[in-house]
Parts: C-alpha cells; sequence; structure tokens
C-alpha cells in the first residue's frame, strides 16, 4: 500500500515554488467590480480549481492569468515575472473547441500550429505529433477535419495542441462544460491521468462542483458582486482525497460529501 | 436532385419556347421583334459556321475574365487593408463611399477618351464594378474572422505575419469564393453591356448589329446563347464555391 497520496500532493504543493502567483489581482470592467484583490498561488504540479456562480469573474480571473486581460490593480507573477502578454508556455484550453480550433486544418495539422509558432524545426514535428495525439488518444484520427469529429474529441485536439505548447501551466475555463455527462466522465479521468504522468500544473475553472472537488488539489470559490468585507475569494479549501480517484469510490468518499456540503453555499445557493 | 425534379424545372420553359414558336409561325408571323426559336437557332448555326460565335464569345468572356480578376486582385488588397488597419479604414472610407456609388457604365465616356475602343476600355470598366463588391466582401471576411481564432493566435504569440498567414487569410477563403461567385456575375453583366452601349465588339455587339440589320433570329439567337453563357458561369461559379467552402470546413457557406 502507498502513503495516501492527497497528502503528499498537499506537502509537495506547499514546497514547490510557485507557477503563477495572483498578487492583489483587481478587475473592474465598465465600472463594476468583477474581481476585488484576490491573492493566490499556484505551485509546480497543483490541480487548482476555481469555482463561483455565474457573473462571479472566474474566467476573468484565469484570463488575467493568461495575459489576455490586464488587471486593474494587483498583477499575476509567472515564474516571478510579471505576466503582461500571452506566452506560449502558458497553455489556455477554450470552452468553446469548436471555434478554438482551425476548420480548414486536419488534427495533426491544427496541434502543429504550436509547433510552428514555437519554430520547431519541420523535422521534428511528426514525432512531437504523434506523441501528444498518443496522450489523448487521437492516433487514429490525426488526418481528419475537426468538423468530422465529436465534441469531446474537439476538445481533446484542443487540449493536444495546447500540450504540443509543452506549456509550465495549463489554464483550462470550463473545458468540459459543452459535452455530455458521459464525456465529460470520460475527460476527467484522462485529464487527471494526464496530469499524473505529465506533472503538469493546472488551474481549472468550472461551475461544477463535483468536477472541481473530483480534479482538484485545491478549490477556489468565488463569489459575485464583492464588497471590502465580503472578498471574491469566498473560500479556499485542499482536497485530501486519495489519488487516483475514480469516479464511484470517489464521490462516495466522506470527505468528497464533506466538501461537497461546505462549498455548496458558495456557489449561489440559499 | 432527384431525377424528377431534375426534368420538372424544365417543363415551363419549353412551354414557353413552345408556345412563341407557334406564336410567331402563325398570328406573328413576319414580326420584326420576334422570331420563332427555331430559327434562332438555325441564326446561331449559322454564327456558328462563319466564326463570329467563337471570337464574339471569345471577346467577352476574355474581357470579363481579364476586369474580374484585375477588380478581384485591387478589391482583395484593398479591403484586407482596410479590414487589417483602422487607420486605413479612415482613410479610406470618404474616397470609398464617392467613389462606390458611380453607375460603372457612366465611366464608357472616359474610358473611351483614355483607352479608345478595344480590350482595355471594356476591362477597366468591368474591373470598377467588380472592384467594389469584392473591397466591401473581403474587408468583411476580415472583420469577420472568429474572435477565438485570434485569441488562439495571441496565446500562441504569433507574428502579425504567422496572424495572417495561418489564421486570417484562410479563414477569409469562403468568404472570399462568395465574392467571387458575385464579382462572375457583374463582370459578365458589364461586359455586354459595355458592348452593347460603346465598345464594337463581342456578344453585346453582334446582338446590337442583328437588331440594327433587322435580324431577329440572330437577335434572339444572341440573347438565348448569352443566357446560356451566363448560366453555365454561374454554375461552374457556385460548384467552385461550395468545392472550397468544403474543403476549408466552413459548412455555412457549402
Amino acid at each position: 500500500m502507498k502513503a495516501p497520496e492527497g497528502a503528499g500532493a498537499a506537502r509537495a504543493a506547499t514546497l514547490a515554488p510557485p507557477v503563477l502567483q495572483f498578487d492583489g489581482v483587481a478587475i473592474t470592467l465598465g465600472g463594476r467590480q468583477i474581481l476585488s484583490p484576490v491573492q493566490l498561488q499556484v505551485r509546480r504540479g497543483e490541480f487548482v480549481c476555481v469555482i463561483g456562480p455565474s457573473g462571479c469573474g472566474k474566467t476573468t480571473l484565469l484570463r488575467a492569468a493568461a495575459g489576455f486581460v490586464a488587471p486593474s490593480a494587483g498583477r499575476v507573477l509567472h515564474q516571478g515575472q510579471p505576466v503582461t502578454a500571452p506566452r506560449r508556455d502558458v497553455a489556455f484550453v477554450f470552452q468553446d473547441y469548436g471555434r478554438a480550433l482551425l476548420p480548414w486544418r486536419t488534427v495533426a495539422s491544427n496541434v502543429a500550429l504550436a509547433l510552428e509558432a514555437a519554430r520547431v524545426p519541420p523535422a521534428q514535428r511528426g514525432d512531437a505529433i504523434d506523441r501528444v495525439l498518443h496522450t489523448v488518444g487521437l492516433s487514429a484520427h490525426a488526418d481528419k477535419f475537426p468538423a468530422q469529429l465529436s465534441g469531446g474529441m474537439q476538445q481533446r485536439v484542443q487540449i493536444a495542441r495546447c500540450l504540443a505548447q509543452r506549456p509550465d501551466v495549463m489554464l483550462m475555463d470550463e473545458p468540459f462544460g459543452a459535452l455530455d455527462a458521459m464525456t465529460r466522465e470520460t475527460l476527467q479521468d484522462e485529464l487527471a491521468r494526464l496530469v499524473r504522468d505529465e506533472g503538469l500544473t493546472v488551474m481549472f475553472v468550472t461551475h461544477d462542483l463535483d468536477e472541481a472537488i473530483y480534479l482538484g488539489d485545491r478549490v477556489v470559490a468565488l463569489r459575485s458582486n464583492p464588497t471590502p468585507e465580503r472578498p471574491s475569494v469566498a473560500a479556499l479549501v485542499d482536497v485530501a482525497l486519495p489519488q487516483p480517484r475514480q469516479q464511484i469510490a470517489t464521490k462516495e468518499h466522506p470527505e468528497f460529501l464533506r466538501l461537497r456540503r461546505e462549498l455548496y453555499h458558495y456557489l449561489g445557493h440559499p | 436532385m432527384a431525377g424528377p425534379r431534375r426534368w420538372t424545372s424544365f417543363v415551363f420553359p419549353a412551354l414557353l419556347l413552345a408556345a412563341l414558336e407557334a406564336w410567331t409561325r402563325t398570328v406573328g408571323q413576319g414580326s420584326d421583334a420576334l422570331a420563332p426559336p427555331t430559327a434562332a437557332v438555325r441564326a446561331l448555326g449559322g454564327a456558328l459556321a462563319d466564326g463570329s460565335l467563337l471570337s464574339a464569345t471569345a471577346f467577352t468572356l476574355g474581357s470579363a475574365a481579364l476586369g474580374l480578376a484585375l477588380g478581384a486582385l485591387l478589391g482583395v488588397a484593398l479591403g484586407t487593408l482596410l479590414g487589417l488597419s483602422r487607420l486605413a479604414t479612415r482613410l479610406g472610407f470618404l474616397s470609398i463611399e464617392v467613389l462606390r456609388p458611380i453607375p460603372s457604365v457612366a465611366l464608357i465616356p472616359l474610358a473611351m477618351l483614355v483607352f479608345g475602343f478595344g480590350l482595355r476600355m471594356e476591362v477597366s470598366i468591368v474591373a470598377f464594378a467588380c472592384l467594389w463588391p469584392m473591397l466591401i466582401l473581403s474587408q468583411a471576411a476580415v472583420q469577420q474572422v472568429e474572435p477565438r481564432l485570434l485569441e488562439v493566435a495571441r496565446a500562441l504569440q504569433l507574428t502579425p505575419l504567422q496572424r495572417f498567414a495561418w489564421i486570417v487569410g484562410p479563414a477569409m477563403v469562403p468568404r472570399l469564393f462568395v465574392a467571387l461567385r458575385l464579382g462572375v456575375a457583374i463582370a459578365l453583366v458589364v461586359a455586354v453591356t459595355v458592348e452593347i452601349a460603346a465598345n464594337p465588339h463581342g456578344m453585346g455587339y453582334a446582338m446590337m448589329i442583328a437588331q440594327q440589320s433587322l435580324d431577329p433570329a440572330l437577335m434572339l439567337g444572341w440573347l438565348g446563347w448569352i443566357g446560356c453563357i451566363g448560366f453555365a458561369i454561374n454554375a461552374g461559379a457556385q460548384a467552385l464555391q461550395r468545392a472550397v467552402a468544403r474543403r476549408m470546413g466552413d459548412e455555412a457557406l457549402a
């Protein structure tokens, strides 16, 4: 028997250097405060889930981490350097996979875009493409066009393209939100395996509480309409559930149910 | 399309032609304006025999194609520039809004003075007519590129040149073929109009001459021929547009 890995991961997380650091990040859009100052660190190898009701600014927080939006106050640090613009070693998985893929390129060619952007010599691209497509289980579909694939497979293509960027952090914006329940669970398990195998660091936004607890080492709950007394970050909890997680066993684990009860209120439920 | 539906659409034109044939051979015999369709076909056969059918068709189609190519090239280049740069949009706005509404055929007198009769005059007017729709539609094509793809370009830190070559350019292609299809129709209309109004060459001129020499059969023969050419060209352009849209993964335009 191995030692409970949940505790191990949590310990590693406190020791590892932060990959992403939110230093008093506040965002105001059109005179309305979306995010009150957020203080948060994402450490190497950590899987941090962000939940909250619609309009609480969870996507905005993620976009600030990616450099798509500039914070109104505070700053985001990536490896200690302020984030001012998007960069290739910070990969971003969009929710709307259908729009984030180039419809005129095949699966392999969509993945190649990341390698072309990084100026990987053409001779080395083939192996890299084969590797990431194998990782997401799309080896057999390399020559298909996105329109010929199901939603779940299209999202895998986007994840493959992000993996080809060799990122040191993956930012995922409700990546499975538009998928059916079966596909969602399959992709959750694949992502969890990927994170274990590749040692990825992930910041994962979702509005699905079960998904957040199931995948995360830590869960950040945000609330909407923040005030100085009630800041954006409503709760920050460690998820001490054993790894690898399983759809049935983990979701029946007493700790899972306890966390679910604890966090349920933060999603805007009365 | 199913077999029966394919030929039902021919029933009405066939009835119309038969009625015209019957009328011109009975009540309307000796009309200066109308002739039996069979006589029109025979007259067209004569034009084919003396080579005028081929040379006139080649001239009209050649100048329409050259004019379209010129107008499309300029239109796509300018439209893309206007779509990419707000500064260019502001700089070009007034000039475009003043020039665009000029009816292309109103340029016939000017083109005649500058180029004289012949190919260059017709090509210049066709090019002017095709320039505007190509320009406006290319500009729209640039502006309608999926914003998410532009974010992907940002996330991958693409240079402006890479962004254009890999994202914006390919994303424009299906819409450019829609514009090209429109341009093809305009080019043929304008080319024939220029020939009817001024240029002593091509199918439009041949039809005018037939009319002025009181030969309604030949005139109607040319009219039918021009219609057939227009139909064939449009069908070809539509098939091309569909094929490109399908290849580029744009089902909406396919």
